[in-house]
């Protein structure tokens, strides 16, 4: 199957600044990804080439089948990451002029709007100026426009960014929804732990540049820490008492747990019942690798 | 197509249903009303009334007869009339019939309050400084306005020496109209005077010095109409002033609205829908009609108030279709490159400097319009009739004055503001599309026309 973006030693350079460099990329359809990176590394830029709002200096790339999202914008949803809305526009107003420069007509178009609102607890607000919402309200609002024509592929760049956990969690859901109605979703997020948690396939970017493109499951394999989280029963329990195993390397003590790193080679399964023998726990577990972990892994101190 | 005029409808909408867009249409007319109406009443030019006393020394013993006469009330009045009656055979019938129908208050609007000017007759022996003395009195009754000695030769000369005149005395602060009526009515006295001393007939000599001025008469292809004086000078600056407004209006209006969806970042969710061209393109066709709607108001209206007073006749109505040819020239030329430099700036105080070079241009005919109207063919004109983005102002004021250009020079000028069209649009939407998305420090000309070179 084609997929819903195909970018292929993509190159976009400001001045004396090389912002996307030699970028291959290939999001196929229906697939939630996620597009990491630290702040400036290059994926609103590439994105807005995505978008075909810039244009790449070198490289090819396909949106939909097409060679530019300007012949598939109309099956394209895209909440930028500088966003605004018409002040002075009433809610239902903007909703509606965004989904007609959409492609939308007008019958039935009120409906889906209200649905759309009540969906993320909006209901009522039609009729209010946008300069009165609150800025997750507004975020909500600008993500109802991003999919209110129901696009074949979502692109979001940082869609979280400034929300309540409240309003977070309302926003993945809708994300999450598109994505089971079949939508390809990119997004992109320099938090890496939101990524983590809601996307199959991330791409980390740094200095314009891919680092890792691979699947999430498959990332905790390949970068697995070989750390156990130890919380002893005794909050007060001195490291002396741990047990002295061959396959400890390190043992690092965080308030009353114990980051304890295994040598390369070691059972982890092993290690904890061992530990489990000698010391009474009111918790353990084998720390999953996080992303950030494995960006820090891959870019060294060049971050 | 359709996302064009979606983008326009949006922005036609959200800028004509405004308060602000309401009261700035009806402003211009108010204002001119305002001045019309209540400026001269403001400003005191009909309520002035020319009142006082006269002290007059006359050795001669004949001037002062004469200018009792002059200032006799009778006299005056019969003098207003007739004034009133030239004034008025050179305006339009319409107005005529209206002065008629309650001439007083139309001779009052005209020439202000009948004057009333009383004499201090002295010997011809007086003591001029007991005389000045009176001037410098001012305490009590009627205001004292000048002290006028008749020169002893004034009226018969001595021989082989030219006539004398007479010594006037002003207080402080005359005002200038009552001076000039004591110039006119002395000079009136003692020319009269000098006739009846010659033996002759100051009516016949008055008489023979006439010659009225006709009512000249306009002759067009299909009818003659009389001649409406100040007409020919004044289209080409309404008409010139009509565009300027219109193209400063819209073009201001669109680099306000540029930097406010650029700012509140509304932009870039407009260009995830539509592309920078389909953009440019709606708020170009957007505020092109808000400016024509506001034009077509102040037309309309200038057409009603020809039409009440009958002049609709004197004017040629293909100068309004060359003044919408020229119009949409002008503001897709300069529309473009402020919406341009809209695009490419953060802030409205950062467009000052780069918008500034193009509003001195477009002011540049305001500069030139005398010499346009006066010397319509001279080199100068011709350029600037040309010359983009001016030459729709020139070729519209060289158009509206007396010497015409040939209609091959109109329409080559309309060919020249295409392709200047076709430069400025071409220009603009580079920098449109380059400048949408870029923030931080605004840029300078050099990095505008860096924008324009690249691919």
């Amino acid at each position: 199957m084609e997929a819903a973006i195909q970018l292929s030693g993509v190159t976009k350079t400001f001045g004396k600044v090389t912002a996307v460099d030699r970028l291959d990329l290939t999001v196929p359809r229906g697939a939630m990804y996620g597009f990491i990176g630290p702040n400036g590394a290059g994926k609103s830029t590439s994105i807005r080439m995505i978008m075909s709002i810039l244009f790449p200096d070198s490289g090819e790339l396909s949106v939909l089948g097409h060679r530019s999202a300007l012949d598939a914008k109309d099956r394209i949803g895209y909440l930028p990451e500088e966003r605004g809305v018409y002040k002075k526009m009433r809610v239902s107003a903007f909703l509606m002029y965004i989904a007609r420069l959409k492609g939308l007509h007008d019958a039935g178009l009120r409906t889906r709007i209200s649905e759309a609102l009540e969906r993320v607890g909006l209901d009522g607000v039609e009729r209010k100026r946008c300069d009165e919402l609150s800025k997750g309200m507004s975020q909500k609002v600008q993500l109802i426009a991003a999919i209110i024509h129901k696009p074949d592929l979502l692109i979001l760049d940082e869609p979280f960014s400034g929300l309540d956990p409240v309003s977070m969690r309302t926003l993945r859901d809708l994300i999450l929804e598109e994505n089971r109605r079949g939508a390809t979703i990119l997004f992109s997020t320099h938090v890496m732990p939101q990524a983590e948690e809601i996307c199959d396939h991330v791409v980390m970017i740094h200095k314009g540049r891919k680092v890792l493109d691979d699947d999430v499951r498959e990332i905790r394999r390949q970068y697995d820490p070989r750390v156990v989280q130890l919380e002893p029963l005794d909050a007060g329990m001195d490291p002396s008492k741990l047990p002295a195993l061959p396959e400890i390397e390190r043992v690092e003590q965080v308030d009353h747990r114990f980051r304890i790193l295994l040598r390369e080679g070691a059972d982890p399964q092993a290690v904890m019942r061992r530990l489990l023998e000698t010391i009474p726990a009111a918790r353990i577990e084998l720390a999953r690798p996080r992303l950030e972990d494995v960006f820090v892994r891959l870019v060294g101190g060049t971050s | 197509m359709n996302r064009i005029f979606c983008i326009a409808a949006r922005d036609f909408l959200a800028t004509v249903a405004t308060k602000g867009f309401i009261i700035g249409l009806l402003i211009t007319p108010a204002m001119i009303a305002a001045f019309t109406l209540v400026g001269p009443r403001l400003f005191g030019a009909r309520t002035f009334k020319v009142e006082g006393d006269i002290a007059v020394v006359d050795p001669t013993g004949v001037v002062l007869p004469q200018l009792k006469a002059a200032l006799d009330p009778q006299g005056a009045a019969a003098r207003r009339t007739e004034e009133f009656r030239r004034a008025l055979s050179r305006a339009p019938e319409s107005v005529r019939k209206m002065a008629e129908t309650s001439a007083d208050q139309a001779m009052t609007n005209l020439l202000g309050p009948a004057p009333d000017v009383g004499l201090v007759e002295h010997p011809p022996d007086a003591d001029l400084d007991q005389v000045k003395m009176w001037l410098r009195d001012d305490t009590e009754g009627r205001r004292r306005l000048a002290v006028v000695v008749i020169h002893r030769d004034a009226v018969n000369p001595a021989a082989n020496s030219s006539y004398g005149a007479y010594d006037l005395y002003v207080p402080p602060r005359l005002d200038n109209r009552a001076a000039d009526y004591i110039y006119q009515r002395v000079r009136e006295a003692i020319v009269n005077a000098r006739i009846a001393s010659q033996g002759l007939n100051p009516k016949l000599i008055e008489a023979i010095a006439e010659v009225r001025r006709p009512n000249s008469i306009t002759i067009t292809r299909g009818e003659e109409t009389q001649t409406v004086g100040g007409f020919n000078f004044l289209l080409p600056i309404a008409f010139t002033m009509l565009m300027f407004i219109g193209l400063m209006t819209g073009g201001q209006g669109m680099l306000t609205s540029m930097i406010e969806e650029k700012s509140s970042r509304v932009v870039e969710v407009l260009l995830s829908a539509v592309s920078p061209m389909q953009l440019m393109a709606g708020k170009l066709i957007a505020y092109m009609a808000i400016s024509l709607l506001g034009m077509g108001i102040y037309i309309l209206m200038g057409l009603a108030l020809l039409s009440s007073f009958s002049l609709l006749g004197v004017f040629d109505p293909w100068l309004i279709l060359y003044l919408f040819i020229f119009f949409i020239i002008g503001f897709l030329v300069v529309g473009s490159l402020m919406m341009a430099v809209g695009a490419a700036v953060n802030e409205l105080s950062e467009a000052q400097s780069l918008q500034m070079p193009l509003i001195l241009i477009l002011i540049t005919p305001w500069f030139l319009w005398p010499h346009i109207s006066n010397s319509p063919n001279s080199m100068l004109s011709i350029a600037v009739s040309h010359a983009p983005p001016i030459n729709t102002f020139g070729m519209l004021l060289r158009m509206a004055s007396t010497q015409p250009p040939a209609t091959w020079e109109v329409w080559l000028s309309i060919a020249i503001g295409i392709v200047s069209v076709f430069a400025a649009l071409w220009a603009a939407a580079k920098i449109f599309r380059i400048g949408l998305l870029m923030y931080g420090k605004p840029p300078n000309f050099a990095t505008l026309i860096r924008w324009v070179r690249a691919a």
